[in-house]
């Protein structure tokens, strides 16, 4: 009993401790014990500096970035105006989510006016499909893996690092760890949500599929739902101007198949799952 | 109600195969085997080669009810690619939308009007009713579980994927 004693307070301490700056510790350990805390080697602490600029920035700073990638998608192309729809997603996206190992970020999904077929995915878990692509939905496990592989980007950080790898995070991560003016963010995610349009590496958009099945499965439903969208989706023409954005940023279905037909091999042969057609919320033609 | 039924079990069984679908072409992309059943175990009724062109009828899991020749039967469906593989035909034009340009080195518009395109996405600007519009619909994880148990929806355990060779 007495060494659990010792050992909360030692832990205690070393609570506060860790919630004292460097400065203050330092200090307070000097009178403590009364001799000369060396001084801490100014190389160090740009060392320190450097370290968390790579670390990237804090959960409350991807969700301020991503919540201004998304608004500035929503001003290129709104909601649809259909609270039931908007509400479905939303619980099919949170279930799917809840499978990950960031089940506690604030999951927002919705389906924008666009009849182009392509879904979005920004930093902090905001995520967004194209009425265009919801259409080529058949049940709810097409789009459980469809948010699975926007999920995947979210909890990867996929487009967290390509910010990180621009110029922009250099001023970023220190203008981000004060309160920031969203002009500020403006300008550390550039002009308007062209993020979105950028492609990303292609080896993350395969591993954004190797999630999206995975989170499907996970989440009881049937493990093909992404792979049957993309078998849709590479029957259409490559000239045809739906897909022109999705296709310039991901590669192209075939190969995408190509690579989950390798990665899922015979692993899900024994694994049946839901496909609630009869849940699945159809929207009005 | 009663006749409408017996319309609707007639209409199943003339069909043969769920209502939803119809009959799309489908090319095998590898070799493998025509099945009875859509499982691994089930009996090979033919071998199927890369390149035969065939029907996809159903679609059950990772399973396509097909129709090879005149055989009909089920087989993988990631062994399968839906359409006529004509696709190459058209690789000029996707290489050429790839890098926003035509063969001759024109700009081309890659997108149409109601599309997104790059330019729309750049010129964006933020719509804060509409992000907030967007967060009002937010699912928390208790009312996620209680949509999946409404669903039948079981939580199960699967390890990530790793990364094909």
């Amino acid at each position: 009993m007495k060494t659990k004693i010792q050992w909360l307070s030692l832990f205690g301490f070393l609570f506060l401790a860790a919630n004292c700056s460097a400065f203050d510790l330092r200090q307070s350990l000097k009178d403590k014990l009364k001799v000369d805390v060396p001084q801490v080697n100014p190389k160090l602490t740009e060392a320190v500096s450097v370290a968390k600029e790579v670390r990237g920035p804090d959960e409350t700073e991807e969700i301020a970035i991503g919540r201004q990638i998304s608004g500035n998608l929503l001003g290129a192309a709104p909601l649809v105006k259909d609270a039931k729809l908007q509400k479905y997603v939303n619980q099919v996206g949170a279930w799917v989510a809840s499978q990950s190992e960031r089940p506690d970020l604030p999951w927002h999904f919705g389906v924008i006016q666009s009849d182009d077929v392509n879904a979005f995915a920004a930093p902090g878990g905001y995520i967004f499909v194209t009425l265009g692509l919801y259409r080529l939905l058949q049940n709810e496990a097409d789009l459980a893996g469809v948010l699975g592989h926007e999920v995947g980007h979210v909890i990867r950080k996929h487009h967290l690092k390509i910010l990180q790898q621009s110029q922009l995070v250099e001023a970023g991560s220190n203008i981000l760890s004060r309160q920031v003016g969203n002009d500020k963010l403006q300008n550390l995610i550039g002009s308007g949500a062209e993020i979105v349009a950028r492609g990303l590496d292609k080896d993350a958009e395969f591993e954004a599929d190797r999630i999206g099945v995975v989170l499907a499965t996970r989440a009881g439903y049937d493990a093909y739902g992404l792979p049957g969208v993309l078998q849709q989706i590479g029957h259409f023409a490559a000239a045809d101007n739906s897909v022109a954005l999705l296709f310039k940023t991901h590669p192209l279905p075939d190969d995408r198949l190509n690579k989950l037909d390798s990665a899922m091999g015979e692993r899900f042969d024994s694994i049946k799952g839901q496909t609630l057609e009869k849940r699945f919320y159809r929207v009005k033609k | 109600m009663k006749k409408f039924l017996i319309w609707a079990i007639a209409c199943c069984v003339l069909c043969g195969a769920p209502l939803a679908w119809a009959a799309e072409s489908g090319t095998l992309t590898k070799n493998d085997e025509l099945k009875a059943q859509p499982y691994r175990d089930a009996k090979t009724l033919k071998a199927l080669a890369a390149g035969e062109k065939i029907s996809i009828l159903g679609k059950d899991g990772g399973w396509y009810k097909i129709k090879a020749g005149k055989s009909r039967g089920w087989v993988r469906m990631l062994s399968v690619r839906k359409g006529n593989a004509k696709k190459a035909a058209s690789a000029t034009g996707l290489l050429a939308l790839a890098s926003g340009r035509n063969a001759t080195g024109k700009v081309v518009a890659t997108t149409g009007i109601r599309g997104l395109n790059e330019e729309e996405l750049k010129a964006a600007s933020f719509n804060a009713d509409e992000i907030q519009l967007a967060e009002s619909y937010a699912v928390n994880q208790a009312d996620a579980r209680k949509f999946a148990a409404k669903g039948k929806l079981l939580a199960r355990p699967f390890d990530y994927l790793p990364q094909p060779q």
